[in-house]
């Protein structure tokens, strides 16, 4: 590739990053989280963001954030304490990779300019290349390595692009470590090399002098090349060497992983000459970075830039609480700032419950990314969406503990995003059970929820079982005693059956009529019923039961809408 | 005395002085607590999902077993969910075997010895009021308390074993031991209304009020509770009122009856 077609790629690669960052960014000003947000237009929160970055900026809180921005996002120490071999991981990519884009892929840019005498194939940055190198594998591995680990304690959400960057950095450290063997062993390379600081000028003689020398001394892989040269003429090879090529090549061994590879590719790499396999690894190599360059801002590698600016978000939003043009474009922030770590999962009260359910969705970080598909996908889409019944459950079973909140290290505020969700399914017709129930009479749902096959006594033994509703007496004590009964207003409350009629209907076999009545939805669980009861009957756990499975129940009901 | 601290959900998140006062007030008592890796006791689940509601509250209870401790909690709630997985677990076979073999795939196994205590009981039971009269130094006198029970704790009696169902007295005991008055109010035992604020808020404002209405009516200077939802739903029904009944959480009551500072007990000051 000319040097020329080179630059044309990379301009089109930056073109390209520039328009992603550009899209990506515009998101935080133009995703509505909670209705609350979808009130806001745009240009509100364009100048929300552009004030609150202007005062930000001026404000003493700065030290501050930025203190919180080496701890929290580039040493990762909530990481640390959590996980430390992921930890360790994430720093040496981040290290690794760093290092090796201002060194060697910005060389031109900076290397070269600060340091004198600069070459890739010189120590100490030829030792130095396979560090980093050596440092970002190591950590792709550890960081693969540990979230396999976490992944057992609870799936960690993952988004399209997450596996970008990681597969694109595996690509293009095992071409770059490829290529780097194939150059060290290749007698073509050596041919080249040969041609250009010669050029005609080297007589046959000292040409298989240095061939001998670079043999012995460099493991390129000639194949007429003796195994055990004449010592005369691999001195005069050294010299020649020493006076030609010494100033710009350092022993390869100092490439301390490429140079062994070389030697396990050994005679292979004279057939790869033949195809040109330098030339393609190299491209493969570019290839790779300049694709990561272009998709960078939908790859795992774009919360380089949100992280920062969520923290700095956080740290404007803690001296002043933020406008609500502020908190809407907040939430779509977060949604990108989220590194998908997984220890809001590990630690969320709920992930038990959730493992034990076999649903995903009530863990944070699968929430994270259903509340984004939600603002997405828009309400029409969600009439029938047996998916976001579970997604509404994820919702609406979480116990608000704050502990993800708590522990992401981003500092992204989950709460305030978990309440606009739950805001947002309600509004689209996946509310609570409890609230969903109260949209029709008993009636009705006794007509919408017929009972499933097999249900019997393993999921409801109290309701299915005569012993336990029989001795009922009808004396009514447990209404009397109910204050829910009592404080019952009249028709505006809704609640429509007593404790005593509910006991009725299970003796004459009408369980279904009393499945979404208010009485059992609007029971608070206070159990004076049950205590006071003569006869023993456990009205309240009755309550609990029958609930539960109405609630089994409406999760077969597909079509949300009011009957017309 | 040495427990696994159970915390719950809510404490945390809304009402971390609850949690602060009653480390403070147990440790000065000499009742020693240990942190487990516990998670949600269930609650969020209790009225869709019996087996997933039952298992969050065993895989708890199980931790504690390893450990070889009982529960303490001060939460009410997690107190009777606690208590009531472990009676749904010895009545059902069926039920005792899919939870088993739940924690089995967790590493667990089915508690067998632990017991479930509440702040309350523990303090009354297990340091007694002896003890705690004796740690009074600044006896709150004339101070006239209405104790508030909590459902979850007190009903249904046969699960709870908290004290007599009908007629308590634990907590007026405790709230004499301060040094305080107990006053007598009708509606002691009812429903804070907390548990049905998310389906029918005006239904349960209405059982909110009637309580802080007798409270006052009976002359009682504050309201006392020892549970995360009650004392938060008396809150936040008085919000925005010029006079409302002040509502104490009991740590804080007798930690200041202790002598302990009050910034030690989640109080301003
Ligand atoms: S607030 Fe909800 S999602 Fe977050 S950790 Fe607690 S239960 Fe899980
Ligand atoms: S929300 Fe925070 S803790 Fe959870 S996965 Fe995302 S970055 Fe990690
Ligand atoms: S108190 Fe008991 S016996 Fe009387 S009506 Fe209610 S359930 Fe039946
Ligand atoms: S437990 Fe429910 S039905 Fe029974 S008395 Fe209390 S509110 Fe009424």
């Amino acid at each position: 590739m000319s040097a020329s077609s080179f630059r044309i790629a990379v301009y089109i690669a930056l073109g390209l990053c520039a328009l992603g960052l550009l899209w990506r960014l515009s998101a935080w000003l133009r995703v509505r989280i909670g209705p609350d947000a979808r009130a806001i237009p745009f240009h509100r929160r364009l100048a929300s963001a552009l004030h609150g970055a202007f005062s930000f900026a001026f404000s003493r809180r700065l030290p501050g954030v930025l203190k919180a921005f080496l701890l929290d996002v580039l040493l990762q120490r909530r990481l640390f304490a959590e996980a430390k071999v992921r930890w360790l991981g994430h720093l040496l990519i981040l290290l690794g990779f760093t290092a090796l884009l201002l060194m060697h892929a910005l060389a031109a840019l900076l290397t070269q300019k600060l340091f004198k005498g600069y070459q890739p194939t010189l120590d100490p940055y030829l030792f130095l290349r396979n560090v980093f190198g050596a440092m970002a594998v190591a950590g792709i591995v550890l960081v693969i390595a540990g979230r396999r680990r976490a992944q057992r304690v609870a799936p960690t959400a993952h988004r399209l692009g997450d596996r970008v960057f990681v597969a694109l950095l595996s690509i293009v450290m095992v071409s770059g470590f490829l290529l780097e063997a194939q150059k060290i062993a290749s007698p073509a390379a050596f041919q080249r090399m040969v041609d250009e600081y010669f050029g005609e000028d080297i007589s046959p003689e000292d040409l298989s002098a240095l061939k001998a020398a670079w043999a012995v001394d460099y493991g390129v892989a000639f194949e007429d090349a003796a195994a055990d040269p004449d010592p005369a003429l691999l001195e005069t090879g050294r010299e020649l060497h020493k006076d030609a090529c010494a100033s710009c090549h350092s022993l390869p061994t100092s490439a301390f992983v490429s140079y062994p590879v070389s030697r396990v590719m050994g005679p292979a790499v004279r057939p790869l000459d033949d195809v040109d396999a330098a030339k393609w690894l190299w491209y493969l190599h570019v290839f790779a970075c300049l694709l990561g360059l272009a998709v960078l801002p939908f790859t795992r590698l774009f919360h380089a830039i949100s992280d920062p600016v969520s923290l700095l978000v956080n740290g404007a939003a803690s001296s002043r609480p933020l406008s609500d043009a502020g908190r809407a474009s907040r939430r779509a922030l977060a949604i990108d700032a989220c590194v998908r770590c997984g220890l809001c999962d590990t630690r969320c009260s709920v992930a038990p419950i959730a493992r034990f359910m076999n649903n995903a969705s009530l863990l944070p970080s699968h929430k994270l990314l259903s509340t984004f598909r939600f603002a997405r996908e828009g309400r029409g889409r969600l009439r029938d969406g047996a998916r976001y019944d579970r997604i509404a459950e994820g919702a609406f079973l979480c116990s608000s503990c704050g502990r993800c909140t708590e522990r992401c290290p981003v500092g992204l505020g989950l709460d305030d995003l978990w309440t606009a969700q739950r805001d947002d399914l309600a509004a689209a017709g996946h509310p609570a059970a409890a609230k969903w129930v109260q949209s029709r009479t008993a009636s009705e749902w006794a007509d919408l929820l017929p009972a499933p096959p097999g249900e019997g006594p393993a999921v409801a033994p109290l309701s299915s079982d005569r012993r336990t509703f029989s001795p009922c007496v009808q004396c009514q004590t447990c209404t009397n005693v109910c204050p829910v009964v009592a404080h019952t207003a009249g028709a505006g409350d809704g609640v429509d059956l007593t404790p005593q009629k509910v006991m009725n209907l299970l003796r004459l076999g009408m369980v279904d009529l009393a499945l979404g009545s208010r009485m059992v939805w609007d029971c608070a669980t206070c159990y004076q019923c049950q205590e006071h009861c003569p006869e023993g009957i456990r009205v309240t756990d009755v309550m609990l039961e029958l609930r539960q499975s109405a609630y089994r129940r409406l999760a077969t009901v597909r079509d949300r809408r009011r009957p017309e | 005395m040495k427990y696994a601290m159970f915390v719950g959900c809510t404490i945390p998140a809304r009402l971390p002085a609850y949690e602060t006062s009653t480390r403070a007030v147990l440790a000065r008592l000499g009742v020693e607590l240990v942190d487990l890796p516990f998670a949600c006791c269930g609650n969020t689940v209790r009225g869709l999902d019996q087996d997933a509601y039952v298992f969050a509250s065993a895989r708890n209870l199980a931790l504690a077993d390893r450990a070889g401790l009982d529960v303490l909690t001060p939460c009410k709630c997690c107190f009777g969910n606690l208590r009531h997985a472990l009676r749904f677990l010895s009545q059902d076979a069926g039920l005792r075997a899919r939870i088993g073999r739940a924690l089995e795939s967790e590493g667990l196994a089915l508690p067998e010895k632990v017991q479930v205590h509440h702040l309350l009981s523990v303090l009354f039971h297990e340091v007694g009021v002896q003890a705690i009269a004796a740690a009074v130094t600044a006896p709150r006198t004339g101070l006239k308390v209405a104790a508030h029970y909590g459902c979850h704790a007190l009903r249904p009696s046969k699960v709870t074993q908290f004290d007599n169902p009908l007629a308590p007295t634990l907590f007026e005991t405790l709230v004499r031991a301060t040094g305080a008055t107990a006053v007598d109010w009708p509606r002691r035992l009812d429903c804070c209304g907390d548990p049905l604020h998310d389906a029918n808020p005006p239904l349960a404002g209405r059982l909110t009020q009637a309580k802080l209405d007798d409270a006052r009516q009976n002359g009682a200077d504050v309201l006392a509770t020892a549970c995360p939802y009650c004392q938060l739903r008396f809150a936040d029904a008085q919000a925005g009122r010029t006079d409302p009944l002040p509502t104490i959480l009991f740590p804080q009551l007798l930690g200041l009856a202790m002598g302990l500072h009050p910034g030690r007990l989640g109080l301003p000051g």
